[in-house]
């Protein structure tokens, strides 16, 4: 196999954060995250190199030299009529067979891994310096026709005017190649929120879970009442289980992108959403997320239905959990000299357990 | 709401056929409205059947050990160790059925005062624990000793010369009362040594438990367990042996032989034929001796034989540990994995920790909870399987003199039918009818009266004790009574729940022994010797398990038990085994039967019973 820089795919398991001169910022954030041991969206990135050798082959890059060349100063104006030509050049042009075919090889085994023909994956641009929201991603894409020709997308998404101003702004070329992510989108059979720590007093000891079926938009707005689940940190063994209502799913419209809701039939409402084993994983994945990080953390998650377990389980999104964290930590025994002094004045209070 | 209580102790009627039964139990343990005040006291009372020593109802012998442990646990808390808020458990019989009652200090001046004798005695112990347990083992081993070494044979028809010519100036008879005598003491004396450290080790444990708690809400009580649970457990011994006795067939080639499907008599007969199979006798007599002195049940009955008592038994377990080396399974306790096991547990606590003075009660905690639980967990095989099963041994020698004299009928069952004075008695009446030349009375008065006490027995054992009488209090604190029998309130008000609905209950509530949900066919087995009917993967339902149950663990798929609390020995082998496991459901063996498929949950505590077998 080719060395790693020459590579036209990049598996994200391949790459790690030092890896974003080859595919971009946001490709290299999801492996390094994954070689922590935190389990994504399983994908690919389509590397930096292969945008270059795309338009070198295709002759873009030439004919934008030369167009930029003869449009000469660069005023909104110029940058507008810059942007329409290299956008329009980008999604005309035929991807060169070996790279198109290293894309729809990596695709193939996608959806060997999801068990289903065309899976859909998101087709997410990923730049090799921060452009926060500037480029293109889309949801929802499916078959090796549309992926190829959204992969152009993408690429082309470098050159909307947005982009070229700001990185105009940050003296940056007006060339400008980038990574471009191939995750598989999550079909989850159910989703929810981890926290890593007892939400209700705070206690470090245990990780509170909230898991419902469908999208993760039913349990974060609170449209229904999650099974809850409340675990030991150290061991994972479940002290506490809440059988939740959830009544009603979010699920995206049948081939479309944009979220319903639908019924969850009766019987489904009434037994747990999930099983003994992913509670347990999902637990475990919270612990890496929150040693990783160094504190308590808010995890988004989804269980995938075309994926089998463990590798099933994926993490959404992370962000530090935001109110116990900021406060101060009291201690919650009493101050005692010795052991004695401990044992008396259990004695005296009396034993109250569960 | 009038707050909901169970039946007065008073008012449960006496089962038809057995008027007069209370002259089988010593006259204090009756319920009585003799004395007011006395009356009023026991109205009042949470009284608990205490199912996890006593499955079965009392028999007139056997109830020693009950009075022995009133004694002795009691005295420990109100005059020894001076616990300051609580005094002793008062115990008391119904039908059979022992009951019993943690008796606390109302009076706060009282508490105070009891505050600094408890600061100095129990300071003492806890500070020179180590050296007094090592005092402790030499004192009990000498005890049995002594046991070993007593023992009862007829009456001679003529004393030995040496009467005269060494002029000891005693005679047989006086020496055989005495020595009945001796062998009673030794029996107290032993449940004397068996409290000096264990209401201490439970004080230490409970506040372990409810500091961690503190620390960290809702931390599961077999979690807690395991940060403290010693590795070289002195019970795990015995079941130890059966896996070298084991290993050793299959190592020498004579697993082969040892399997064969002989009683063990003849079997070992078969082995002694061949040098390989000599060794590995000569081996099993290493082992026999203290460790086959291990009780097949609790160790309080004198139907609880020992292995030493019936080979069968621990011939059985060693076939089966061969087969499960075959089948390459893992048989024992995984020693490696639970050391491990437990440093991981502790240490990631540790770091959970986020306040210095946190950290510093839990070091404390810990300390003194890990100083404490050899004692815990180790006591029992001395006292009550090694000592218990030598001297059901020695009543035993007793109960032949008896039949030889025309007493009673059969040594092995009908000694048991007489309370202990008793026994004292009937050696009289035989010691003097000897000395005399007379016959006794004893062979016209004792048949009849065992051939009635045993039709009342009979009769106890159909009855089924209500777990609890009297008034719930508003929270049970007693330390032995929440964490060996455990009875908490939440425990209390399941019970009394279970008053209330039809026999077609389906959900039991039982306390969380070991975490996990498993789902199978329950087996229900009453006794060890029922033990080879268990299949892989069932899920055992007993009254109680004790260390002779070992080999079932490595098949089952969970546990239930009638009764015991987070320490009781399922709980803590289950937790070992990671089987999911839920102990005091009060009433598992009555409600489920075996083949049912049920489903356990042992973080919950909830037995659910899913699918009744076909009647």
């Amino acid at each position: 196999m080719a060395d790693k820089t020459e590579r036209f795919t990049l598996w994200y398991e391949e790459t790690d954060g030092k890896d974003f001169p080859l595919v971009g910022k946001k490709n290299a954030n999801l492996g390094e995250m994954i070689k922590a041991g935190i389990r994504t969206s399983p994908g690919f990135s389509i590397t930096i190199a292969a945008n270059e050798k795309f338009i070198v082959d295709t002759g873009i890059k030439e004919k934008i030299r030369k167009y930029l060349e003869e449009l000469g100063q660069v005023t909104y104006e110029t940058t507008k009529k810059a942007s329409g030509f290299a956008m329009s050049l980008i999604e005309s042009a035929t991807i060169p067979a070996e790279i198109a075919d290293d894309i729809l090889a990596d695709y193939k085994k996608l959806c060997e891994l999801s068990r289903t023909d065309n899976i859909p994956v998101a087709v997410r641009s990923s730049g090799a310096i921060s452009m926060p929201g500037q480029m293109e991603t889309y949801l929802n894409i499916r078959g090796n026709k549309d992926l190829i020709e959204y992969v152009k997308k993408c690429w082309a998404s470098a050159y909307n005017v947005e982009a070229i101003m700001y990185r105009a702004n940050k003296g940056v070329g007006f060339l400008f190649n980038i990574g471009v992510g191939i995750p598989k989108m999550v079909n989850s059979r159910v989703s929810g929120v981890i926290f890593t720590l007892n939400t209700l007093n705070g206690d470090p000891s245990k990780i509170s879970l909230d898991v419902s079926y469908g999208l993760g938009e039913a349990v974060v707005s609170g449209l229904v009442t999650p099974d809850s689940f409340l675990v030991d940190k150290v061991t994972l063994d479940i002290v506490k289980t809440t059988i939740g209502s959830k009544e009603t799913q979010c699920v995206y419209r049948e081939g479309g992108s944009d979220i319903v809701q639908a019924e969850v039939p009766k019987d489904q409402q009434e037994k747990l959403s999930v099983s003994l084993d992913e509670v347990q994983e999902l637990c475990r994945l919270g612990k890496v997320i929150e040693e990783y990080y160094g504190k308590h953390y808010d995890i988004e998650f989804g269980i995938d239905a075309d994926l089998t377990f463990p590798g099933s389980v994926i993490i959404l999104q992370v962000r530090p959990e935001s109110i116990w964290n900021k406060k101060e930590v009291t201690a919650r025994t009493e101050k005692k000299s010795d052991p004695m002094e401990r044992i008396l004045s259990q004695l005296l209070t009396g034993v109250r357990m569960k | 709401m009038a707050k909901k209580t169970f039946m007065d102790p008073h008012d449960v009627p006496t089962i038809p056929g057995t008027e007069g039964w209370e002259k089988l139990y010593p006259y204090q343990y009756q319920f009585s409205n003799d004395d007011p005040e006395r009356a009023a006291f026991e109205s009042s009372q949470i009284w608990y059947y205490d199912g996890l020593h006593y499955p079965e109802p009392h028999f007139p012998f056997d109830i020693m050990w009950d009075e022995a442990w009133s004694l002795a646990l009691s005295q420990y808390n109100t005059r020894h160790i001076i616990i300051p808020p609580a005094m002793g458990i008062d115990h008391r019989i119904v039908n059979g059925y022992v009951y019993i009652t943690p008796v606390g200090i109302a009076d706060p001046e009282v508490i105070q005062k009891r505050i600094p004798l408890f600061m100095e005695r129990a300071g003492y112990y806890y500070k020179n624990w180590d050296k007094l347990y090592e005092n402790w083992e030499k004192k009990v081993k000498a005890l049995i000793g002594e046991l070993e070494a007593i023992n009862f044979t007829d009456l001679p028809e003529i004393e030995d010369i040496s009467v005269v010519t060494e002029g000891k100036g005693v005679g047989s008879g006086y020496l055989l009362l005495k020595k009945y005598d001796d062998l009673i003491n030794m029996g107290l004396l032993n449940w004397q040594y068996h409290f000096e450290f264990l209401n201490l080790g439970y004080a230490a444990y409970v506040t372990f438990i409810n500091t961690c708690n503190q620390i960290f809400p809702g931390v599961p009580i077999a979690t807690l367990t395991k940060m403290v649970s010693g590795i070289d457990v002195v019970m795990y011994r015995p079941d130890a042996e059966l896996i070298r006795l084991a290993k050793l067939a299959l190592d020498t080639g004579i697993d082969q032989l040892v399997l064969k499907p002989l009683k063990s008599a003849e079997l070992m007969n078969e082995l002694a034929k061949i040098p390989a199979g000599k060794e590995w006798l000569a081996e099993l007599e290493k082992s026999r001796y203290p460790w086959f002195h291990i009780s097949t049940g609790t160790g309080w009955y004198h139907h609880h034989i020992s292995w030493n008592d019936n080979l069968d038994i621990p011939f059985d377990s060693i076939k089966m540990h061969i087969n499960s080396i075959k089948e390459g399974k893992e048989v024992g306790r995984p020693t490696e994995k639970l050391i491990k096991e437990r440093d991981k547990i502790v240490e990631e606590y540790r770091k959970l920790i986020k306040t210095d003075d946190d950290r510093e009660a839990f070091e404390q905690v810990l300390g003194v909870a890990r100083t404490v639980f050899p004692y815990v967990e180790d006591h029992l095989f001395y006292i009550e399987h090694w000592f218990h099963s030598i001297f059901w041994g020695k009543i035993r020698q007793i109960g032949q003199i008896l039949q030889n004299a025309g007493f009673i009928e059969n040594a092995n069952e009908d000694i048991w039918f007489m309370r202990r004075d008793e026994i004292k008695q009937a050696l009289w009446d035989y010691s003097t009818a000897w000395a005399t030349g007379v016959k006794a009375r004893g062979p016209s008065y004792w048949p009849k009266q065992i051939t009635w006490r045993k039709g009342v027995y009979e009769k106890f054992k159909e009855w089924s004790p209500p777990p609890a009488l009297g008034v719930p209090p508003d929270v049970v604190t007693e330390p032995f009574t929440i964490v060996l029998w455990g009875v908490t309130t939440d425990v209390l008000s399941e019970w009394l729940k279970g008053d209330d609905a039809g026999g077609d209950q389906n959900i039991l509530k039982g306390s969380p022994g070991s975490s996990g949900v498993v789902e199978g066919r329950a087996r229900v087995l009453k006794n060890v010797e029922e033990l080879a009917d268990l299949k892989e993967g069932e899920i055992l339902v007993a009254t109680t398990t004790s260390p002779s149950w070992a080999p079932a663990f490595v098949k089952i798929a969970g546990a239930i038990t009638d009764v015991g609390g987070p320490m009781c020995h399922a709980a803590i082998v289950c937790r070992e085994y990671g089987l999911p496991t839920v102990v005091g459901t009060g009433k598992g063996t009555r409600l489920i039967k075996t083949g049912d498929l049920i489903r356990l949950d042992g973080d919950t505590g909830i037995v659910e019973i899913l699918e009744r077998v076909n009647k």
